[in-house]
């Protein structure tokens, strides 16, 4: 989905300055952005925090287990 | 000492103030919030708010500041995030759902680390000092503000009555700064930089505390 189809997408685009240093909040370790999914993939904890209407769960509660 | 605060009690009465919280509290709050803006964009522009709720000082912030704001509470973010939207508040980076005792954040990440009345209503305050000063800098600043307890006198007994009432007031009035004071003195290059009451009425104190370079 491009930004044209998504009228929301503005609120959706996570900002470049938190991306540089947003951390898994439970290793520390480096989180990979996923825009089609809206998630941030932390490989080193095994766990994808989901971002909701542009805001991050930064909850290792409500985060997908990854397998 | 028990917490008459947990986690789920917290959620519950901020889930319930939500729609009113801007309108009972700004007024009284807001001086308070705008010398720890001031206190905060002193030490730099990088800046964690920690207890964010629906971003009230979000507009006190310069354009050029570079501002993370967190809260536990998704309900009030979500009004945070749409004052950002709304108002365009560039100073804004974004707004998270966090624990402030796990915060996503890397050592020394901050120039400053604010919180505005957070220390008094979490369940483990010390705790969330810790965290708050990993991730800021050493040389920079944790800026509080919160509502210290009197010592003495009716004001005292008025604030323990209060305090028998936190679950639903989702604050605790008879909160002492020996917490923070003693906080302090344990803690390896912190130093209490001032220590100030607010108008109106002295309710509010603003707290400053120096990390020293490691």
């Amino acid at each position: 989905m491009t930004d044209q189809d998504n009228p929301r997408a503005e609120m959706h685009r996570l900002d470049p300055r938190l991306l540089e240093i947003l951390v898994c909040p439970l290793t520390k370790g480096r989180l990979e952005y996923n825009r089609e999914t809206q998630e941030l993939v932390s490989s080193s904890a095994r766990l994808a925090y989901p971002i909701r209407d542009g805001i991050p769960i930064m909850l290792p509660e409500e985060a997908r287990r990854l397998d | 000492m028990t917490d008459a605060l947990d986690k789920t009690a917290l959620e519950a009465a901020y889930a319930r103030w939500a729609p009113i919280y801007d309108y009972t509290f700004d007024a009284v709050m807001a001086p308070g919030r705008r010398a720890a803006v001031a206190a905060a964009e002193h030490c730099g522009p990088r800046i964690l708010d920690v207890g964010a709720g629906t971003g009230l000082e979000f507009p006190l912030f310069a354009p050029s500041s570079n501002v993370t704001a967190v809260d536990l509470s998704e309900i009030m973010l979500r009004r945070a995030r749409d004052r950002v939207l709304q108002k365009q508040l560039r100073a804004i980076n974004g707004v998270l759902v966090m624990d402030a005792l796990r915060l996503a954040f890397a050592d020394g990440t901050f120039d400053a680390t604010l919180a505005p009345y957070v220390i008094t209503v979490v369940p483990d305050p010390e705790a969330t000092l810790d965290e708050m000063w990993r991730v800021t800098r050493p040389g920079g600043e944790l800026v509080l503000v919160n509502h210290i307890g009197a010592e003495a006198g009716l004001l005292a007994s008025f604030e323990r009555w209060l305090a028998r009432h936190a679950p639903n007031l989702g604050w605790r009035p008879d909160f002492p700064w020996a917490r923070i004071g003693g906080w302090i003195e344990r803690k390896p290059g912190a130093r209490l930089l001032e220590r100030r009451a607010l108008q109106p009425l002295g309710l509010f104190s603003l707290v400053r505390i120096g990390k020293g370079e490691a």
